[in-house]
């Protein structure tokens, strides 16, 4: 339906009515097109007198779209007029009509009326995450950083997850403000996106680094640059933290790895107890292994390739300067076959150790357990991104540790047969209290999870 | 016209009586006086306006009228809500704003809805509310329906009031059933015996229990009305379990006359451990032909988030043979998961053991499924599906392949 471009009297509403297909539903349609097309809300009043007139009372769902399209427009006054109507009519609201007043108002000068909402919000529900976060913008816009940050660790507290605009902000807004309380805080938020791993994007940096600079007093220099493998800052020539997990950590990441991985609800779904023993004895007779390769998935990186041939190549690559290489694979392997020639296996196995599980029996388990078992400096040898594994990791906090283990020792293989090297260094937020490295997304939105961004900021106090 | 709009207005606000009391205590706390100021003066603008015959705002006049004056009428005091009731409210409020939400909810629900651990589980229970009672409503609908459509025939049968003769018996449903029960007891006897291994209560929620009891119960009743029933047995059924709870709902005082076999032994304990064989998606043996001396064995699951490796993961534990449907080699798979519901399972072996005919038994796959059965080698068709599928699929998925080389320039290729 295409709304009017004027304010309609009775009968034209009731003729576009009775026009209509389907006449119950008509007020609701051309109001959500209403919204599409952005009209002037003077038609949409039209409307809603013509309703009134009606029946005598207008229901709730009109309102509500009435209200999306006053917000739309930013009309503060007409936003407060059906707040009015609605508190009276109705006991409490519902979350989508609050989401829309306190978004409403927050970009008013009636933002503290928000606020006063958002505390009616919380007594019947926890308040969306859009709720805090246009409540968070109004308070810092209009230099009330205390409350925004109270509303911002409220909102924490109830594991309402706040999205970088809203962190972004808080950079924004305290802008030149002097305050060694205010500083604390923001560079707890830094903190909070080293903890959950989480890399700003580049406006959201370019905000950071401004914020840096225009600390009073402060002397911050930012630049932008990016990290050396060797783990260097070329700009500051300090060298980043190393990707190695914390002795406690690394114990941590394998006792869960052996609990929740391996063994999880059952042991027989991946293995059976008596494979994974065996398993246990040959790996702790041979330690400590320096590569681990998952036998099967690097067979399968040429497609034209014999499959045994492809495993023989790397193993080939990865045997100079006396590594000691495990290879994992399955006991079909050991069947002569098209695929995987007796010959060619038997030459390999003189250059590396080699586990056969059952063939119904999950290999990945085994790679994880015997690179975790040989220690720090083992790495291993997959093209799997290891998504299943990590999603069998009960809570978020060791999901990070595997994540970072993983960018540090997984060795990842392309079809030339040229290396990945695993990161030397940790692709975080980090800090040594006079400089700052900060890793960014060069773009807004694309990177993928296992993708880690090569540029960085430097910020360091002169 | 105007006398039934004032009326209406009536009406409409004696159901408004109960929150007016609210509105005053709440006139305190906000600052009304700014709000009046503010749209008085956009009022004066808009009458300034020649061409304006409309008074934009009288709507708010409407909506607003009368409540004044419930304020002076009503009495009773602003109570605190309990949270049930509060709950209900928000509820209420949902409905009005065009939610799936369903408008009678019993106490019990809200409990179950209020425990919901988040939003979005919370939105997916009052959906499923909402929905089965749209269900209900259907159902009572159509029965009314018919129930007259009855009423109407009947009515034409007296009129004409003609006994018509028949050489045929009219067999009635009763004397049906007795002859079920005769053959299910005879199957008790000699029939095949077929298991389904109860232990998988701790893997499902309680709805998924609730679905497999279902499929289960109508599992039962092909058996029973089939020419040759297996001998069913429910093993390590525990008594009082979800599933005994559930059963009871369904059976209701039939649960004890059903002849089958319950007991909370394990089939291991019941058989000879060489004469088993667990059927299980999972299991990388695919069953070739029915075999009418081994004994059978389904697991009485859902998995709605697909568990995979649970029944194999049992049956290795126990050392028994498993098996999978040969779904591959007869149907050309198009998507869905490998796992089907227990009654299909139970129509396709009903089917196996009476034919030993694996199209007609894969018929009850359903056909959403797969695109065709085969009798060729299933490589040879495959590569035509896989061809029919990028043709389906190519422009979506150039588009991927594009953006990936563009992502990844020469480090990883699609498989």
């Amino acid at each position: 339906v295409q709304p009017p471009e004027k304010p309609l009297q009775a009968e034209e509403w009731n003729k576009l009515r009775e026009d209509f297909q389907l006449p119950e539903i008509f007020e609701e349609v051309m109001l959500n097109s209403m919204i599409r097309c952005n009209s002037p809300i003077d038609v949409a009043k039209s409307l809603l007198t013509h309703l009134a007139k009606r029946d005598g009372d207008i229901a709730y769902n009109v309102l509500v779209k009435y209200l999306t399209l006053c917000v739309q427009q930013g009309q503060v006054s007409e936003i407060c007029d059906v707040y009015d109507i609605m508190k009276v009519r109705f006991k409490i609201l519902e979350s989508g009509a609050y989401n829309l007043l306190i978004k409403g108002l927050s970009n008013s000068d009636q933002w503290r009326m928000a606020l006063t909402l958002l505390e009616e919000v919380k007594k019947i529900m926890i308040p969306s995450r859009t709720c805090y976060e246009s409540c968070i913008k109004a308070a810092s816009c209009h230099q009330e950083m205390k409350l925004a940050f109270e509303l911002y660790k409220e909102m924490l507290a109830k594991d309402v997850v706040p999205t970088l605009d809203v962190l972004q902000s808080f950079f924004n807004f305290s802008r030149g403000m002097e305050g060694a309380e205010l500083q604390k805080e923001l560079f707890g938020i830094l903190l909070y996106l080293r903890e959950n791993q989480i890399y700003p994007h580049k406006t959201f940096m370019r905000s950071i680094k401004l914020w840096f600079e225009s600390i009073p007093g402060g002397n911050w220099r930012g630049h932008l640059t990016s990290i050396k493998d060797s783990g260097q800052c070329p700009v500051c020539k300090h060298q980043l933290e190393d990707s190695n997990l914390t002795e406690e950590e690394y114990s941590n990441l394998s006792e869960r790895i052996i609990r929740d991985v391996i063994h999880g609800t059952d042991t027989f779904r991946k293995t059976s107890p008596k494979e994974f023993e065996a398993f246990q004895t040959f790996v702790e007779n041979r330690l400590p292994f320096d590569i681990v390769i998952d036998g099967l998935n690097v067979s399968h990186i040429k497609s034209r390739k014999m499959q045994c041939e492809n495993l023989f190549d790397a193993v080939n690559c990865l045997a100079k300067e006396n590594a000691r290489l495990l290879v994992l694979g399955r006991k079909h392997m050991l069947m002569n076959s098209s695929n995987w020639k007796r010959e060619i296996m038997k030459e390999m196995q003189n250059k590396a150790d080699f586990f056969f599980a059952e063939n119904i029996s999950e290999d990945d388990a085994f790679l994880l357990y015997a690179t975790l078992r040989s220690g720090k400096h083992c790495r291993f040898v997959t093209r799997d991104f290891l998504r299943d594994h990590k999603a069998c990791l009960s809570d978020s906090l060791t999901r990070h540790l595997f994540r970072k283990w993983q960018r540090g020792h997984q060795i990842a293989f392309s079809s030339v047969f040229s290396q990945q090297p695993a990161f030397r260094y940790d692709c975080v937020v980090q800090t040594t209290g006079d400089t700052w490295h900060i890793p960014y997304k060069d773009v807004f939105e694309e990177k993928y999870s296992y993708e880690v961004p090569r540029k960085w900021l430097c910020i360091q106090q002169k | 016209m105007q006398c039934a709009n004032m009326l209406l207005r009536k009406i409409v606000r004696s159901s408004v009586l109960p929150f007016a009391a609210q509105h005053g205590m709440k006139k305190d706390l906000f600052p009304l006086s700014r709000t009046l100021s503010l749209s008085l003066s956009l009022k004066q603008e808009k009458s300034c306006e020649p061409s304006e015959k409309l008074d934009l705002d009288e709507w708010k006049k409407v909506m607003k009228s009368g409540l004044q004056e419930d304020v002076s009428e009503t009495v009773s005091e602003p109570k605190e809500l309990s949270s049930l009731a509060a709950a209900r409210e928000t509820l209420e409020m949902w409905r009005l704003a065009g939610r799936a939400v369903p408008e009678n909810i019993s106490e019990e629900q809200l409990k179950t809805f209020m425990e919901c651990p988040s939003k979005s589980a919370k939105k997916k229970y009052l959906k499923y509310l909402h929905l089965r009672e749209l269900h209900k409503k259907n159902d009572k609908r159509k029965m009314d329906e018919k129930r007259e459509r009855r009423l109407e025939a009947q009515d034409q049968a007296s009129n004409t009031d003609e006994t018509k003769k028949s050489s045929f018996i009219c067999v009635w449903s009763s004397t049906m059933d007795k002859a079920y029960n005769w053959r299910a007891a005879q199957s008790m006897i000699f029939g095949q015996p077929l298991v389904f291994d109860m232990s998988y209560e701790k893997e499902m929620s309680l709805r998924e229990v609730t679905n497999t009891v279902r499929q289960i119960v109508m599992s039962e009743s092909c058996n029973r009305r089939s020419v040759d029933p297996f001998h069913i047995h429910f093993c390590n059924f525990k008594d009082d379990s979800l599933y005994h709870r559930e059963f009871i709902k369904n059976y209701r005082e039939a649960w004890g006359k059903l002849l089958i076999t319950v007991t909370d032994k394990c089939y291991t304990e019941i058989f000879p451990k060489d004469k088993l064989i667990y059927l299980t998606a999972d299991s990388p043996k695919v069953m070739k032909t029915f075999d009418h001396d081994k004994i059978y064995i389904v697991g009485s699951m859902v998995d709605k988030s697909i568990k995979t490796g649970v029944s194999l993961a049992r049956a290795k534990r126990l050392g028994l043979e498993t098996a999978a449907l040969p779904l591959e080699k007869y149907l050309l798979w198009s998507t869905g998961a490998k796992n089907l519901t227990l009654d299909q399972m139970m129509n396709i072996l009903l089917t196996l053991k009476d034919t030993a005919d694996w199209k007609k038994a894969l018929e009850f796959v359903p056909k959403r499924k797969y695109c065709g059965f085969v009798n060729k080698p299933v490589k040879e068709l495959k590569k035509t599906l896989d061809l029919m599928k990028t043709l389906k699929l190519r422009k979506g998925r150039e588009e991927v392949e594009k953006q990936f080389a563009k992502n990844h320039p020469k480090k990883f290729k699609l498989k």
